[in-house]
This record gives structure tokens, sequence and C-alpha cells, in this order.
């Protein structure tokens, strides 16, 4: 157990604990208010002197700049992705920001880092590729009302990038119900705005209220089920809620009350039978949003997922508190053969995508199910804390380099969605043709979401399924060598998981490569040959995400080692 | 010298034909016109750069190597550097006897298949694909790590469905997905067993074992510690475990070799690939499954191969039957070919279930023999293609009048495949047919085993002379050219078609004349597993 240390809100050491959070609040003031600079007067009340204070009036011509808010959110968004890179090198202390009588609020350790790392990541290569996909017009041209209109919207675009941001940080940090929940509706209620913003199609408002309304009633479930926890165990804090579970963990009440937890979870991870609004959203939002959707908010399930499952109920305290292990697993099967299999009868390119988001979403579910079973037999399971935080350790690394080839690829339909649409898989037809960067990009893309190597998807993939093995098998191999005959059929039944999702991961190629074959094998829709738009800022973000996929495909040791630190500080006392 | 050799031959022809691909793909149309000869000219020269190493290699120019005194388990420019440490997974490269023919094999392959495809109309990005196959393949024939293996193993795929799905034939969308998909999920239940596999070992025994697992992707530590657990009835893993994880990595390489009822993507994927990927895939990636069953669960799971024995040789039975049977019936070329290719990989799995060093040796050579000789086959089928805009065997007749260099070669390359002596594929037939005797005479098998070959060796001379007699010589009207050229002057093969032929037959010849030159360390390498293998876990005798 490491040492941690407290620090009071706004005490001392609170600006270096929190400061990627501190960075994002300072950029959210800083877009309500530079684009409002003018020179506005206020008069001194009594008297009839006028003095300015800068804030309304006529706009300054330097600041009014519609393309000032995307700067800006970019760069705090990308000071505090870097920030939290940072953070990384001296090691992450654990610190615990604690209010008076010691409750924890939030708790900084290399865990909450890394989502960090997921979230600002994604949001920053988003909010980058959005300065392309929101249409923005010279100022003091001669530009109608409805380009003004554009123009004044992007101001809240990127506010609510950045809000969506600081929710989302929150819920990695946080170590109180109370908290957590703030957080995941802070994020939650930015993620609905941004689906439904592009209100001039159909299909964006269409999609906005479908996932305000599922996501509302999700996140009312979820909070029922808070409310039953704390009615039964007092309190909202997770470690007391961890210690009270231990004891009396099989009675009913916290039972239902986590599954009702679960349900609010399960839909921001678009997990079956919770996941009917997601193929809608993502297919109605725009591009970018969309991939923040299918990475930053999947991860921000999986968070909640992890500390519910993980530390509230987790499978060491209590001999019948893994009646969730069978249900998970159930519902990881049913996830991905759900999501692949509606994939496979999709021609909206964003609804596939969608689907695979679903599919992948399983394949995560079962990696928390493979680490819920870490105990499962005294002799054969071996040091069960490893085997947990190996399968952790691929769950997080999955995430992360989820983010490089799922936005990726929703990048490049960005940029098809700018040329005319990409509702159709015919959208794609000739890609490679008319623009071979893309093609070629989108083709990394699809084939590493196949898990082909030496791609970044494939390590995942195969990460994810060695720690989904090494649970099943356990220390079989000690046993076998000292001659007890074992066979399959004594292996945990997580390995049928494994194979279960070996088995998706085949069906799936064939959806993947229906798009390859269409972009370099098929002609151009009509009246849209010839090179693309302009736009160098998505441009630049689909080719960080390329670089990325690659060099996580091959030279992953770094990224492996700070996700092993995370896993281990997950829990202290798997440790 | 002798350690890093290995992996100039990998990444050398990978990086340079990405970074050709990378150059290619972002000029313009017009430039891109004036780029196809120069690059055709430097992957012909960076091919043959790495022909010379490999020769050089055999002929010990490079460190001090002796093929003939390898022993099982040992390996050549032996390399490793740690890649992942966490989790167990090295750069581990080496060569022996197995692996050493695949890969001069197909540094022999890589040139001619440019040189027979030198005047195809394909564009600057296809003599690109073709280096970077060249370079996945022998990235599988090297690699001693498992990890590394499946990387490879996977990345042969791409650039051959690119090659089919740009160039090939009217079916090419279909026979390009059915391609990568079915390969792709008998290698994904392959990597399942390869995973269980890896989680099986004993937890900090091998000496690369990975920080955060504890156990080793390395080949070589796996089949040391097999080796030392298999001895007499013991088996490895246990005889559950090892029987379940045998049938999984079996999957991922019969349906590459491929062997029956696995078969069907073969004659969809040969007869709409181009010459050039038909050349590669069936000279040398058909090969990678026979290469993995002698590399991984023979050497690892000895008692569940003589477990399943009875059922490998009916499944190489089946497939050299059938394969030569369904060729009678033909009327496409290419598709008889793609067929014969089937029925000569069953001769290799009945090769391997002989469980007898003859028989491996037979199975060895057939991998070398058949690589040789079905690119001179494909390249005749292409070049039929090429000039006669057919491929239907009734369409062109009397072809020996019309073009003789094209009918000389087709009838050198079919009497090649058929087992002709003195040719390359004759001495791998016979060893196998020898080995099926020993079989029988020694280890009790009912003679009707040998129905099978014998019934074969009459069909495949039968329908290779039907084919040949109804193109080349029955002629119809001596001066009445084949329809399908639609009145157009009647072509004969290009000076580097000529050339490509030539080269191959040159070494058709010389190693059915002469094969003692890749048979020697090839049966010394399958004695040694014998000895070192099958005596130990006690069975066998000759």
């Amino acid at each position: 157990m490491s040492t941690l240390n407290t620090i009071e809100p706004f005490g001392e050491g609170f600006i270096s604990a929190l400061c990627p959070e501190l960075i994002l609040f300072a950029g959210l003031i800083l877009l309500i208010i530079v684009p409002n600079l003018g020179n506005g007067k206020f008069r001194v009340p009594g008297t009839q002197t006028k003095l300015y204070w800068l804030f309304g009036g006529k706009r300054f011509k330097q600041t009014s700049d519609p393309r000032l808010p995307g700067w800006i959110a970019v760069l705090t968004l990308g000071a505090a992705f870097i920030q939290t890179i940072l953070s990384f090198q001296n090691g992450v202390e654990r610190t615990a920001i604690v209010s008076e009588g010691g409750t924890q609020i939030l708790m900084v350790n290399a865990f909450s880092r890394v989502f960090e790392l997921i979230f600002f990541g994604a949001l920053t290569l988003a909010a980058f590729a959005s300065m392309n996909r929101l249409d923005v017009k010279g100022i003091g041209s001669k530009i109608s009302s409805e380009e003004l209109y554009n123009n004044r919207r992007q101001g809240d675009f990127y506010i609510l990038m950045v809000t969506c941001a600081l929710g989302m940080s929150i819920v990695a940090l946080a170590q109180d119900l109370f908290v957590l929940f703030i957080g995941l509706e802070l994020a939650s209620f930015s993620t609905y705005v941004l689906v439904a913003f592009f209100k001039e199609t159909k299909s964006g408002t269409e999609a906005g209220m479908k996932y305000f309304i599922v996501g509302s009633v999700a996140s009312g479930v979820g909070l029922y089920g808070l409310s039953m926890l704390y009615l039964w165990a007092g309190s909202l804090q997770l470690d007391v809620l961890a210690s009270t579970f231990a004891q009396s963990g099989s009675e009913p009440l916290p039972l239902i009350a986590i599954g009702f937890v679960l349900v609010g979870f399960g839909f921001k991870v678009s997990a079956a039978p919770f996941h009917f609004a997601a193929p809608d959203a993502y297919s109605g939002s725009s591009s970018p949003v969309a991939g923040v959707l299918a990475t930053a908010s999947k991860a921000m399930g999986i968070v909640g997922i992890l500390r519910m499952l993980l530390i509230v109920a987790a499978p060491e305290s209590s001999t019948d508190g893994t009646v969730w292990l069978v249900c998970l697993g159930l519902l990881s099967v049913i996830t991905m053969t759900w999501g692949n299999l509606a994939a496979l009868g999709s021609t909206n390119p964003k609804r596939m995508l969608a689907y695979s988001s679903v599919a992948h979403a399983g394949y995560m579910l079962a990696a928390i199910t493979a680490i819920g079973a870490w105990n499962w037999d005294n002799s054969l399971a071996g040091n069960p804390s490893e085997a947990a935080i190996v399968v952790l350790t691929a769950l997080l690394f999955h995430l992360v380099v989820l983010v490089a080839f799922k936005l990726g690829a929703f990048l490049v339909l960005s940029v098809l969605e700018s040329d005319g649409g990409a509702s159709k898989l015919s959208s794609l037809g000739g890609l490679a043709k008319r623009e071979p960067f893309l093609g070629v990009a989108m083709f990394i893309f699809m084939i590493s979401l196949a898990g082909v190597p030496p791609l970044a998807g494939f390590m995942s993939k195969l990460l994810v399924i060695m720690g989904i093995v090494k649970v099943a098998v356990g220390d079989m191999g000690d046993a076998i060598s000292t001659g007890s005959e074992l066979g399959l059929s004594d292996v945990h039944w997580v390995w049928w998981l494994a194979l279960a999702m070996v088995i998706n991961s085949a069906i799936s190629v064939y959806y993947y490569l229906r798009v390859v074959v269409v972009m370099f094998f098929d002609e151009p829709e009509e009246g849209r040959s010839g090179p693309l738009p302009n736009g160098w800022q998505v441009r630049f973000a689909i080719l960080a995400c390329l670089i990325a996929t690659v060099f996580f495909g091959v030279a992953s040791d770094k990224l492996l080692e700070i996700c092993e630190i995370a896993a281990k500080s997950f829990n202290y006392n798997w440790v | 010298m002798d350690d890093w050799i290995s992996i100039p031959l990998v990444a050398f022809p990978l990086i340079s034909s990405m970074i050709l691909l990378g150059f290619v793909s972002n000029t313009s149309e017009k430039v891109r016109k004036g780029l196809v000869k120069p690059i055709r000219m430097a992957c012909l020269v960076f091919s043959l750069l790495l022909l010379v190493l490999t020769t050089g290699m055999f002929f010990q120019y490079f460190g001090d190597v002796s093929w003939m005194d390898i022993q099982f388990n040992d390996y050549e420019f032996y390399a490793t550097y740690p890649w992942i440490e966490s989790l167990g997974i090295s750069w581990t490269v080496g060569l022996d006897a197995l692996s050493f023919p695949m890969v001069w094999l197909t540094t022999l392959l890589l040139p001619v298949t440019i040189i027979a495809t030198w005047n195809e109309k394909y564009g600057a990005t296809y003599f690109p694909l073709l280096l970077m196959m060249g370079g996945a393949l022998i990235g599988v024939f090297v690699s001693l790590d498992l990890f590394m293996f499946y990387v490879f193993w996977e990345l042969t795929l791409i650039p051959m469905f690119f090659l089919i799905l740009k160039w090939g034939g009217p079916e090419r969308k279909y026979a390009a997905q059915k391609f990568f998909i079915y390969t792709f999920t008998a290698s994904v239940i392959m990597l399942l067993g390869l995973i269980t596999l890896y989680f099986l070992q004993e937890p900090n025994t091998l000496a690369s074992a990975g920080t955060m697992t504890g156990r080793s992707f390395s080949i070589p530590e796996l089949i040391d510690s097999a080796r030392t657990a298999n001895i007499g009835d013991n088996w490895f893993l246990g005889k559950t475990m090892q029987n379940i994880l045998f049938v999984m990595l079996m999957i991922g390489f019969l349906v590459k070799l491929p062997a029956v009822p696995f078969h069907t993507w073969l004659p969809d994927a040969h007869v709409q690939a181009p010459t050039g990927g038909s050349m590669l895939l069936a000279g040398v990636m058909l090969k990678m499954g026979a290469y993995g069953m002698f590399r991984l669960p023979l050497s690892l799971f000895p008692h569940a191969v003589y477990h399943f024995q009875l059922a490998l040789m009916i499944i190489g039975m089946v497939s050299l039957v059938w394969g030569a049977i369904v060729c009678l019936g033909q009327t496409n070329l290419k598709k008889m070919v793609a067929y014969s290719s089937v029925s000569h990989m069953g001769v290799i799995l009945i090769g391997i279930a002989t469980m007898q060093p003859m028989g491996w040796a037979a199975a060895l050579f057939m991998m070398f023999a058949h690589g040789i000789i079905s690119p001179m086959l494909f390249a005749v089928c292409g070049a039929f293609k090429h000039h006669y805009h057919s491929m239907e065997i009734g369409a062109m007749r009397g072809m020996a009048k019309h073009s003789p260099w094209l009918a000389t070669s087709m009838m050198f390359a079919w009497m090649a495949s058929l087992g002709l002596p003195l040719l390359a594929g004759f001495v791998a037939e016979i060893m196998m047919i020898i080995a099926l005797w020993h079989m029988i005479s020694i280890d009790g098998w009912s003679i009707l085993w040998m129905v099978g070959p014998a019934l074969v060796l009459a069909l495949t001379a039968a329908y290779y002379l039907w084919s040949m007699q109804r193109t080349i010589f029955e002629g119809g009207d001596e001066t009445q050219p084949p329809v399908s050229l639609d009145g157009h002057p009647v072509p004969d093969i290009s000076d580097s078609e000529k050339f490509a032929m030539i080269i191959l037959a040159f070494f058709t010849i010389l190693f059915g004349v002469m094969p003692w030159i890749a048979l020697d360390m090839m049966d010394d390498w399958t004695q040694q597993i014998f000895n070192g293998l099958i005596l130990f876990v006690g069975k066998g005798g000759a």
C-alpha cells in the first residue's frame, strides 16, 4: 500500500494535484468570456460616468473571430492531455482530496490518470477535427444570417466539449457516489446536446431526442440504485460500501441496487440490452461527436462498472457475491454476438461502427467477468490478484488504443460528411482513388478493429484474450506437470467467453472488409469524384490516430507498463 | 555476421515495399504512369539481392554454417532481442533445415514472379505488393517466437487480399473476401490454442519469461520443455489438454494447407487471383500450413499426432484422391491446376501422417518441389490468359503449331507436376510411397492404404495428359487459330515469360537429377526429430 497524501480543497498542493482539471476550468472561463469581449460600458450607479468593463457591447474584431473558440478549446484540452502525460513522469502519487470530516471526495492515482488520458485524448482529437466539420465563414465578409448563426454557435459547441471533459475527469477521480453521479451527469448532458447539435438535419434532432430520453431514464434508474445503496449502507463513500458489502453483501437490497446501477452504466457502455439508443445516436450525430461517444463515453461507463463491481461488490469479499458473474458473462456473450450480427446487416457506415462499438463493449464485459472469476478455485487458480491485474491491464490498454482507431475511423467519416454525407456505404466508394491517404488510413483502422496484426487493435484483443485465458487456466500448468489429468472441462468457464470472443472477431472481419472493398473497388458516387474538401486539422488528427495505431501495435511496451501501474493502483488490496 | 543476417531478410522487403507503396500512392495519375518502370526494376533488384543473400547463406559464404550438422531444435543464424518484456515476447529468429529451404524458395520465387509478370499492365503498386508478400512469408519462416509467428502469419493475408482484389478475375470481390475471412477464422482459433498453451506453462521456468505473466512465447524453449515432458507414456500437458490443443492448432494449419474439407477457399482464390498472386500463393503460402504442422504440433505434441494418426491419414488420402478426381472434370485450366495443388498438398499430409523419417522427408521435399513446379504451372496459365484471352481448355487447340514456346513450357510443367522421373516432383512422390510401404509392412497397416496413391498416380496422369492433348496437340484445322483471339495474330510468350519458365525448368531438373542438394539436410533433420522425439515417446522402430 503506497502512502496516501490528503489535501484539503483549495489547500496547499491542490493546484498541482488537480492541474488538468483546473486547466479545463480555466479554458471554460476563457471560452465564455473571450468571444464576448467588447466595448461594453456600465454606468456607475448614482453618477453619469460610464466605465468600460469590456464585457458585451460591440465585440472586438480580434476576439470575435468565429474560429477562436475552437482554438481555445483545442489548446485547453491539449494542455490538459499533456499535463496528464507529464504527471506520469515521476510516478503518480496517490493523492486524495478530502473534505472536513475525512470523507474522500476525489482521488488522484495512476488509474484515474490513465482514464483522463483517454478522455482528453479523444476530446482533443474530436474538437480539432470539428474545426473542419462546423461551417465557419470568415469575419468581415458579407455573410448571410444562416452563416452568422453558424459562426455564433461555435462557442456553444466547444463549451460543451470542455464541460464533457470536465465531467468525465470527475467520474475518473470520484471516490464518493454522489460526486461520481455529478460528474456522470455533467458529461452526459454535454453529450446529449452535442448529439443533437446539428438540428438542421432531421436525423440530428431525432438522434438527440432518443439519446436524451433513453439516457435520462438510464441515469434515473442508476440514481435509484445509488440511493438504495445509501439506504442500505448509510454512506456514499466507496470504501465504506466495500466493507459493508463484505459483511452483508448477500442481502437482496444491495444486490438489487447494484443491478440498477449497472443498468445506468450499461447504457453508457452500450451493452445489450441497454444499447438500443446507441446506433441511432451515433448515426444522427456528427462524426467527431459519435467518435467521442464511442471512445470516451464508453470508457466513462467502464470506470463506473469497474468501481461498482470490483470495489463495492468485490468478488473476494463474499462467498455468493459472485451472483453477478454469470449474469455478466451471459450479458457479454449476448452483447458481442448481437453487435456483430447487427453490424453485418447495416449498410450505413456510422451505424455499422455503432454496432461494432456494441461488440467491443461485449469484449470488455467478458474481460470484467474474468476479473470477477479470479478467485474461482483455491487449488487451481494460482495467484488471483496477479490474474486480475493482467486482465485489468489488458482492459485499460484496449480502452486507450480504441481511441486511436475507432475515433480515427469516425474522423475519416467526418471528412466524407463534409463532402456530402456518409450515411450510405456507397459514400465511401472509390475513396482510395479520390484521396489515397484517407483510403489507406481507413483501411488500417478497419483491420485494426478486426484484430489483424501488427496493429494496435490486434495487440489489445490479444491482451484481453490472454487475460481471460490466464484467469481460466490459472495454475493448471503446475497441477498437470505434477501428474493430474486436466482437460477443458476443468478450466473455468470464462475460457468459453474467450472462444466466443475469438469467433466473434472472425465474424466481424466480414463487415470491416466490406468497407475496404468498397473503398478500393467501387466507383465513387454520382457527382462525388475528385478530391475531398480541404481541411488540414481533421487530416492531422487522422494522421495522429494512424501513427498511434501502428505504433502501439509494434512498440506497446511503454503503454503496457503504464497500464500495469494503473491496474495495480486500482485496488490496493490486490497488490 | 551470423546472428543478425536474418533480420534484413525480413525487414528489407517489408520496409522497402511499404516505402515504395507510400511513395506511389501519393502521386498523381500522370506521374504514376511514369513511375511503373523504375519501380518494377527496383523491386526486381531488391528481390535479387535477397536471393543472393540466401544462396550465399546456403553456400556458407555468410557465417560458418554446417547445414548437415544441425540438431533438432538447434538453429543457425539465431538471434534474439527482447521486444515486449512484460509478456515474454522477443524477436527471435533462426533457420534450420525445415525453414531454410522455404526461405530460399521464397527468395527464388520473388524475382521469378516479377520477371514472369514483367509485361502485365498492372500499374506501379503491383510489384511492391509482391515484395511485401515475400517479406511477410520470409518472416513466417524465420520467426521462432509464437507471437511473431502469428503476426507474420496474418500479415501475409493483407498483400494477397489486395492482389486478388485489384487485379483479379471477374469474381475477385467474392474470392478475396472468402480467402481472407476463411483463413482468418481458422487462424484465430489457432491463436486461442496458442494462448492456452502459453498459459499452461509453469510460471517463471523458461528463460525469457515475461515480467507480468511469467511465461514465454519462445518456440525453442517451449520445444525443449515439451521434449523433457514427453517421455515414454507421459504426455506434455496431460493427455486431454494435449489432444485439445493439437486439434485447435491443426484447425489453423489444415485450413491453410488446404486439406479437404476445408479447401473450398483455394479454387476461388486461385482462379480469381492474378498470375503473380497465384504463383506466390501456390508456391509458398500453402506451404506455410505444412511448415506450421512441423514446427508446432509435431515438435510439441508427438503423442497427440499418434493419437490422431488415423484421422490425419484419412484426411490426407481424401485430399489426394478428391483433388485428383475433381481435376478430371474441370474445363477451366486454372481451376484444374488449383485442384491439383489440393491433391499435392494431400501428399504432404500423408507424408506427415506416416510418422516415419522418410515420410517426413517426403513431405518436406514435396513442399520444396511443389514450390518450384506449381509457379511454373500458374505462369503457363497466366500466359494463356494474357495471350489467348481465355482459360477454357477447349478454347485453344493446336497450340504446338501456333506458340511452340508456350506449348513446350506447358508440357514440361505438366510432366513435372505429374511426377515424371528425373524431375523434382518424382522424388517426393516416390519417397511418400516408400514411407507408406514402411508403414504397411513394419507398422502393420492394411495394404488397402496403397490403393489411394496408386489410383491417384493414374488419375493425375489422366487429367494432365488429357488437358495437354486438347490444348497442345489436337488441332482441328491447323491454319485456323483459336476463336478467342478474334482474328488477331497468334502470339507466343514474351521474352520475360520465357526467361522465367527457363529458370523454373532448370531448378526442376536440377532438384530432380540431384535431389541430395536439398534432400540431405531434410533427411538429416527428420532423422533427428525421429530419434529425438519419437523414440523417446516410445514408438516407431524404423
